[in-house]
């Protein structure tokens, strides 16, 4: 797979009907991707209770490919669930960088956002944005179990529009503004 | 530690042993939030824990001093997110004792209500979570199933589904609509089978009972030095219960018992929040039977209320224990200083002690069993 | 047991404990004249029922608490005009005497005889020191360390008093009101 993803746009560069190959491709990989998106069960606070809820019995997380992974490793997608204090953002940012590429965030809630009810406390971060790229925001405080599913839809849209042409291998996301360990 | 067991790097057939350091969090799928252990073990056993708290600080006590009173039952609403309730209600309470406010009986009958309730939510899930934690998977999907019609009662209460800000000073901050009433009824009937389900699904499981029964003894002395609260307290047999021992929003006219336990293991600790739901379908049973008319909200309630100068201590039974809140005010708009007596970060304290000398399987049954909210832990 | 009965009753065994100038609105508060009294009086009340110590926690009495503590534009209010006057401001309560000293308080509970006793201690801002009641009562381990992270009281014989909540790198004491809040990488 990481050899397709590598070396498939140079090789069809240039060749007759090269384009069609890359498209093929892109849409088997991108509905890989989309329709089996693993999150971290990272809950930190207020609404990691509604992201439990959108697993259990209602509302039935697992028919959209959905399933909570215990470890960053073998995960794609991180749900920020909750307010990013400064004595947690380092434990963030490193579990973020375990994540395999591509690796996506979600936001959820008001406090991820952009500080929330907390915006001018002394140990809070205002918004997870200011430590790792976040793809996907939600509103809400906290947000309905309804519109995290919601999101996980914009995010799997997203991804369908994600191109190897365009972007090659998912690029390192500390290029996309995700800072270094202990910066 | 002074009580960490004595380490013998030569046994006897002559392999060398060492001590092993664990980090058990920030990220553990098992720790219900962002709490962090570190445990040193020397082979199955726990030589020394430390947690290691603070993870989800966001200073509420300092934003406090700056917001008006109104604004701080928002604050609230956020330490103990799973049962939001008592925690408007114990700041109402106390912001009332500064400024003399009374709030009318109806009112208090919606209060009682809506704490219940809460108390039956926040229960659900430590059922759910801890069946999760010791190895059953099932009753989560259970528990949520009943969670959920909780949530839509509150929904239909107050359009909130954790966060409710329902409890408002001087009373509540809508009335209970007739259609509601009628819900609340029905679910109270279809709740009240399953509590027996849930007994034969987990209670008396014997898996469940071997992995809990006689883990994480804390007797009654101990409890009450720790200052344990709420379950865990009652779990080990001491009859301590804020609505029993300093009745507030009339819960004296209530009949309802204090499941207490006997010897304050896990299994105990389980058991008494069990039981408990029952209690608590009693009271709103009872409370709906009498509501009185009359209005929600007691008149003369200032917009920006500037209390006279004076200090204030309210406590209320909150789902983890005894929630208090110690209001200090100088006159201005915004408290002088609000300190949470906070249930879940006084019970955690205990287990650094408690945890040495277990095994490694046992500190999630320990650690689920004491049922802590890390947003109240942390504040 | 009402609160004259059980005042009455420490006064006898501690002449020099008075009641509170402010009281605890509904519960019985004592006021210790020195720091000596904090330990023999626990220990009393330890023996004679009060075995449970509910809470302890502090004041600072300094004034209104500063804005530098909070991380906020002078006009945080997005719809106020620029140069409005903000919403909410600390302003010192007029009439009110403020006075530079920690007013620490312990609640002490008796579950036997449903009745609560809160003890209340003024010592300096710069000198807050006072004996810590790990010894007697486990639960007091870190309660004593929120207070001394938060307000930087130092409890004298505490095993182990070190910093509970606010992270590593924060420098002072949050809730003090003279807390000024110094930036931080991740306040941008």
């Amino acid at each position: 797979m990481g050899m397709i993803l590598e070396k498939l746009p140079g090789l069809t560069k240039g060749l007759p009907g090269g384009e069609l190959v890359l498209t093929t491709a892109d849409y088997l990989i991108d509905l890989g991707r989309r329709q089996s998106m693993w999150p971290m069960t990272f809950g930190l606070a207020c609404c990691a209770i509604e992201m439990m809820a959108s697993y259990a019995s209602r509302l039935d997380f697992d028919r959209m490919g959905v399933i909570p992974r215990a470890s960053p490793r073998q995960a794609d997608v991180m749900i920020v669930a909750g307010t990013v204090c400064k004595k947690m953002a380092d434990p963030i940012l490193e579990i973020y960088h375990q994540m395999p590429e591509p690796r996506f965030v979600i936001s959820m809630g008001s406090c991820a956002n952009c500080g929330g009810p907390y915006y001018d406390s002394y140990s809070v971060v205002k918004g997870v944005d200011r430590i790792v790229p976040v793809d996907v925001y939600i509103a809400g405080c906290p947000p309905r179990p309804e519109a995290l599913q919601y999101a996980v839809i914009k995010l799997q849209e997203k991804i369908k529009r994600m191109s190897l042409a365009k972007e090659g291998l998912a690029t390192p996301q500390m290029e996309k503004g995700s800072r270094p360990f202990g910066a | 530690m002074s009580n960490a067991p004595v380490i013998d790097n030569e046994n006897v057939s002559g392999l060398k042993t060492d001590q092993l350091f664990i980090n058990m969090g920030p990220q553990h799928p098992s720790t219900h939030g962002v709490l962090r252990i570190g445990l040193t073990i020397e082979g199955e056993v726990i030589a020394k824990a430390v947690p290691d708290i603070g993870y989800l600080h966001r200073g509420t006590e300092k934003l406090a001093e700056v917001r008006n009173y109104h604004h701080c039952v928002v604050l609230t609403d956020r330490w103990d997110y799973v049962s939001a309730m008592p925690n408007n209600l114990v700041f109402c309470l106390s912001a009332e004792k500064l400024m003399g406010l009374k709030v009318p009986p109806r009112a208090d009958a919606l209060r009682v209500i809506s704490c219940e309730l809460n108390r039956i939510a926040s229960h659900l899930l430590f059922f759910g979570t801890y069946g999760i934690d010791t190895g059953a998977f099932t009753p989560f999907l259970y528990a949520f199933r009943e969670r959920e019609m909780v949530l839509d009662l509150f929904e239909m209460l107050c359009g909130a589904r954790l966060t409710y800000n329902y409890i408002r000073l001087g009373g509540v901050m809508v009335d209970a609509s007739p259609e509601w009433r009628t819900r609340l009824t029905e679910f109270v009937e279809y709740f009240k089978p399953r509590l027996d389900e849930y007994d034969t699904l987990l209670s008396f499981n014997p898996i469940f009972m071997a992995r809990t029964q006689g883990v994480g003894r804390l007797s009654a002395e101990e409890a009450v030095n720790w200052g344990l609260s709420g379950p865990n307290l009652r779990a080990s047999g001491v009859d301590y219960d804020v609505r029993k021992h300093d009745p507030y929003c009339g819960y004296e006219n209530y009949d309802f018992d204090v499941p207490l336990g006997e010897e304050g293991s896990c299994w105990d600790r389980y058991f008494c929040r069990v039981r408990e739901m029952r209690q608590s379908v009693r009271i709103i049973e009872q409370a709906l039977a009498k509501l009185p008319e009359g209005p929600t909200m007691a008149t003369g309630v200032a917009k920006i209320p500037k209390p006279a100068a004076g200090e204030a201590y309210a406590h209320v039974e909150a789902s983890r224990g005894e929630l208090g809140i110690y209001l200090v005010s100088d006159g201005g708009i915004s408290p002088f200083r609000m300190h949470v007596r906070a249930p879940s970060f006084v019970n955690l304290a205990m287990l650094e002690k408690t945890l040495v000398g277990m095994k490694v399987a046992d500190v999630i049954a320990v650690l689920g069993s004491i049922d802590i909210v890390l947003g109240e832990v942390d504040r | 047991m009402t609160q004259d009965e059980l005042f009455a009753k420490i006064a006898a065994q501690f002449p020099k404990i008075e009641k509170a100038a402010v009281p605890v609105k509904d519960y019985l508060t004592v006021r210790l004249p020195s720091k000596d009294d904090l330990l023999p009086l626990a220990q009393w009340l330890k023996t004679t029922g009060f075995d449970y110590l509910d809470m302890l926690t502090g004041t600072d009495f300094l004034g209104p608490v500063d804005m530098k503590g909070y991380i906020r534009q002078q006009n945080f209010n997005v719809f106020l005009p620029d140069g409005a006057t903000p919403e909410i401001e600390s302003a010192a309560a007029p009439g009110y005497a403020y006075k530079p000293v920690l007013d620490l308080l312990w609640s002490f509970v008796s579950i036997k005889d449903k009745a609560r006793v809160l003890v209340k201690l003024e010592v300096p801002r710069d000198a807050a020191r006072v004996p810590s009641l790990a010894g007697l009562f486990k639960t007091a381990d870190w309660q004593e360390r929120e207070t001394f992270d938060l307000l930087g009281v130092t409890y004298e014989g505490h095993p182990n008093l070190v910093k509970i909540l606010t992270p590593d790198f924060l420098q002072g004491h949050p809730l003090r009101k003279d807390y000024a809040h110094i930036k931080d990488r991740f306040d941008d």
